[in-house]
């Protein structure tokens, strides 16, 4: 009887033990900061920096990932064509990697096999689905560049005006404020037009970000602003054509795509006029420009699928100078002025059991994938579901100190109009305008700090 | 125990100490570093480039004479002259970085495949072949492959009679187009206001896009690396999975294997400081100074990788299908060559070059 109850309370003891010892993360300093993306992280600082699988895949997933990559730098060409076959009739691009330069952003130029910006087009409205109301005659999409016999939908033409912004301390930066027009539509453009103008965005990560549990998402989001620190981000819910379901989105500028599979598909068909089993409609399908070839669809489904996997498992590159002590102190500065009640430093993604990278990684991203109204300037006045003309989504900030390397010359938010880190900073408004207040009044070197922590993302 | 742990490291000091003279190991290591970036820039880089325009310049004066007299002597002329100037092109994929990526250039000139269809449209068309014309067409139209096909057609079966007009207007404008490409590639490199060969010899010391010299040489052999996987994994492996010839590149030539193996004749150029005859300090001296058997290692595996280029002896789109083993011999070359460049030459230029 003793014994028993001896036992009984050793039992109750180490339970005891085993309840306060409860499993809970590792405090913040036990990580290594310059995993950004968690064991998806990736050490290299060249050209090449985003263009590089996770670790860990099977060689079944290697070979996947590498006929992805193969895929996504090929160009394709009119058809009917022996390999590549299904470009237009009429597209904005004839490969991915044209547009993605080395997986990253491109040149913010349009109407060349060369340039990465693209159009987004609609009417006032809404279809069916709470989506943007397409132009009749054009879509949802201007397609600028057209097969010989076709014509471009129109030409988009980009210029620039300086402006000058002057800091509290008296010195002072210039802004390019963009004009976009467009001339030689093949026919009228309605006088309603909305447009929105948008850069290709780096690839890299967006496994991760896929990966993000949807409750971590919705916790960040504070519709009404109850915090009162006037950012009030929500999500975005869209049509996946997929399931037929409205989901949250996830990718596109205004987070209006919820799954990389609809993303790349949609690219595949609005960008360079591939059919695919996921949109299987030619994009200019009724208009007076479609081929009326019975092709559709283009692209075998195993390359969508190749493709999709490529940039699901692209690493993340690591982060650089973490030990610098400018860069830690810029790193308080980011979160003093809190551009990281916005761009979230760390999220912990979800479990993937298939691709062990990906799995319950600890994430340097920098965004909270909600959308945010970020002002009159950054506006383009073209609502998608339920982002409206001044918002957008949080741009991850991962990879952005290495756009000069993978791009030559960098170029910063949606439609590139920004030259630099400080440009990109100083153009923020609406619920970023109290961080952009506060960066303008810190003194110079501070600023200088904040921008050399971001450039070791 | 821990006495003999402070001794090593008292000696080690002072041998340390000992060897600081002007010539000391560490010092000429030093010096090695800028003079390799100076030698990869002037004997690799700037030569290959100026090659290459000079080699498209006398590409256009063929195609001339191939407009004035269609005869085959000058068909063949043209041919030679476009493999000619594609051994320098694929020699300078060796180190395929700057502006010949960040301008685009060499999708301007080396897009693939073939787009057949608008071709045809384009040649039954009344549209103007001017150059002016031909540079705003889309890539596929431009460039190395349009003029392959026109010159050579299947497997080199094209005569002179047989191009028609319109195909020889169209390629002198490709041809003055290809070469105005070329001269931008070379003036990006040795001219303001990019200059990159001043950017690259001056990593660490001013360069506004290499702050250090790691950087610089980090960009260099991260391009060895990615010409190995993209011959390796990409042109040949592709095709020969597949066993899809119509996935090979350079078909009508004949040329794809020759393009293969310059690639790596040019990653080999880089690692050696080699141009022709001339030879500089190359990243080759930089390891067999601290490690000569790694040097040797790097130094026989591309040797063993380009030699095996050799074996296949007929067209690569046969050779998928009726020379797999030694086609696979060859990728096999390659990836062990990528292996020791990623795994021990990356880890080197990590260790050693520090500012």
């Amino acid at each position: 009887m003793k014994k028993t109850l001896i036992l009984c309370l050793i039992s109750g003891f180490v339970l005891a033990l085993t309840q306060c010892n409860k499993a809970s993360f590792f405090s913040e300093d036990g990580f290594d900061e310059r995993l950004a993306g968690g064991m998806a992280t990736v050490f290299d600082e060249t050209s090449k920096a985003f263009t590089h699988p996770v670790t860990g895949l099977t060689d079944r997933q290697k070979t996947v990932h590498e006929l992805g990559d193969a895929a996504f730098e090929q160009t394709f060409v009119a058809a009917p064509a022996p390999v590549n076959s299904g470009l237009g009739p009429v597209f904005n691009n004839v490969s991915c990697i044209s547009c993605h330069h080395n997986d990253g952003k491109g040149t913010p130029t349009a109407g060349q096999t060369t340039s990465s910006l693209l159009v987004r087009l609609g009417i006032p409205g809404m279809d069916a689905w709470g989506g943007n109301l397409p132009v009749p005659g054009f879509g949802s999409q201007l397609q600028d560049l057209a097969i010989l016999g076709k014509q471009p939908e129109a030409t988009v033409n980009i210029s620039y005006t300086e402006q000058t912004i002057t800091y509290p301390d008296g010195s002072s930066a210039s802004l390019r404020i963009p004009s976009y027009t467009f001339t030689n539509p093949y026919q009228p453009l309605p006088a309603n037009l909305l447009t929105s103008p948008r850069m290709a965005p780096p690839v890299f990560g967006v496994g991760l970000l896929q990966n993000i549990p949807e409750a971590t998402v919705l916790s960040f989001a504070d519709e009404n602003d109850a915090n009162g620190d006037g950012i009030s981000g929500r999500p975005n819910f869209v049509y996946n054509p997929q399931t037929g379901r409205t989901e949250l989105g996830r990718f596109g500028l205004k987070a209006n795509v919820s799954t990389l599979a609809i993303q790349v598909a949609s690219a595949f068909n609005h960008d360079m006029g591939i059919t695919n089993y996921i949109v299987p409609v030619e994009s200019c399908a009724g208009q007076s420009q479609a081929d009326n070839l019975q092709d559709d669809p283009e692209l075998p489904d195993s390359i969508l699928n190749y493709v999709t996997f490529y940039v699901e498992t692209l690493a993340v590159p690591a982060r650089r100078n973490v030990t610098d002590p400018d860069v830690k102190a810029g790193g308080t500065l980011f979160k003093q002025i809190n551009c990281s009640g916005c761009h979230k430093p760390v999220i912990q993604t979800g479990a993937d059991l298939s691709i062990s990278a990906l799995n319950n990684q600890r994430i340097q991203p920098f965004t909270d994938l909600l959308l945010h109204d970020m002002g009159e300037g950054l506006a383009d006045g073209r609502p998608d579901f339920r982002a409206t003309g001044r918002e957008w989504r949080t741009a991850p900030l991962w990879g952005i100190g290495l756009f000069q390397k993978t791009n030559g010359t960098p170029f910063y938010l949606h439609d590139g109009r920004a030259r630099t880190i400080e440009e990109a900073i100083l153009w923020h408004g609406g619920e970023a305008e109290n961080s952009r207040n506060e960066f303008m009044h810190l003194p110079v070197a501070d600023r200088n700090r904040l921008i050399k922590f971001i450039q070791s993302l | 125990m821990k006495k003999t742990i402070l001794a090593i490291l008292i000696l080690s000091a002072g041998l340390t100490a000992c060897k600081k003279d002007s010539d000391s190991p560490e010092d000429n290591f030093d010096s090695l570093k800028t003079t390799v970036l100076a030698d990869f820039t002037n004997i690799v880089a700037l030569p290959t480039y100026q090659q290459l325009n000079n080699k498209a310049i006398y590409f256009n004066t063929t195609i001339q004479s191939l407009n004035n007299n269609a005869t085959e002597a000058n068909l063949t002329a043209a041919k030679e002259a476009w493999k000619d100037m594609r051994s320098t092109w694929e020699q300078s994929e060796g180190f395929l970085f700057g502006p010949v990526e960040d301008n685009d250039y060499d999708p301007h000139m080396d897009t693939w495949p073939t787009d057949y269809v608008q071709m045809d449209s384009l040649m039954n068309s009344a549209n103007p072949l001017t150059l002016t014309y031909i540079q705003a067409l889309t890539l596929s139209l431009r460039g190395y492959h349009p003029l392959e096909y026109i010159l050579f057609g299947n497997h080199g079966s094209r005569t002179a009679a047989s191009i028609t007009e319109r195909q020889k207007t169209y390629m002198l404008s490709l041809t003055t187009d290809l070469q105005q490409t070329c001269e931008a590639l070379y003036q990006s490199w040795s001219a303001a206001p990019v200059n990159y060969a001043n950017q690259i010899i001056n990593a660490g010391n001013g360069s506004t896009i290499y702050s250090t010299k790691k950087d610089a040489y980090l960009a260099i052999v991260g391009a060895m690396v990615a010409i190995c996987e993209e011959v390796g994994e990409g042109k040949m492996k592709e095709p020969f999975d597949a066993m899809d010839p119509n996935l090979v590149e350079s078909p009508y030539s004949g040329n794809s294997i020759a393009d293969f193996k310059n690639n790596i004749i040019g990653l080999q150029n880089v690692y050696l400081s080699r141009m022709g005859n001339t030879t500089g300090k190359g990243i080759s001296n930089l390891v067999a100074s601290k490690n000569i058997s790694l040097d040797n290692q790097i130094k026989n595996q591309i040797q063993t990788a380009i030699n095996s280029f050799d074996n296949i002896s007929m067209f690569y789109e046969d050779a998928i299908i009726h020379q797999r083993p030694l086609c696979q011999q060859t990728m096999t070359a390659l990836g062990t060559l990528k292996n020791t460049l990623e795994n021990q030459l990356l880890p080197f230029i990590i260790q050693y070059i520090n500012d």
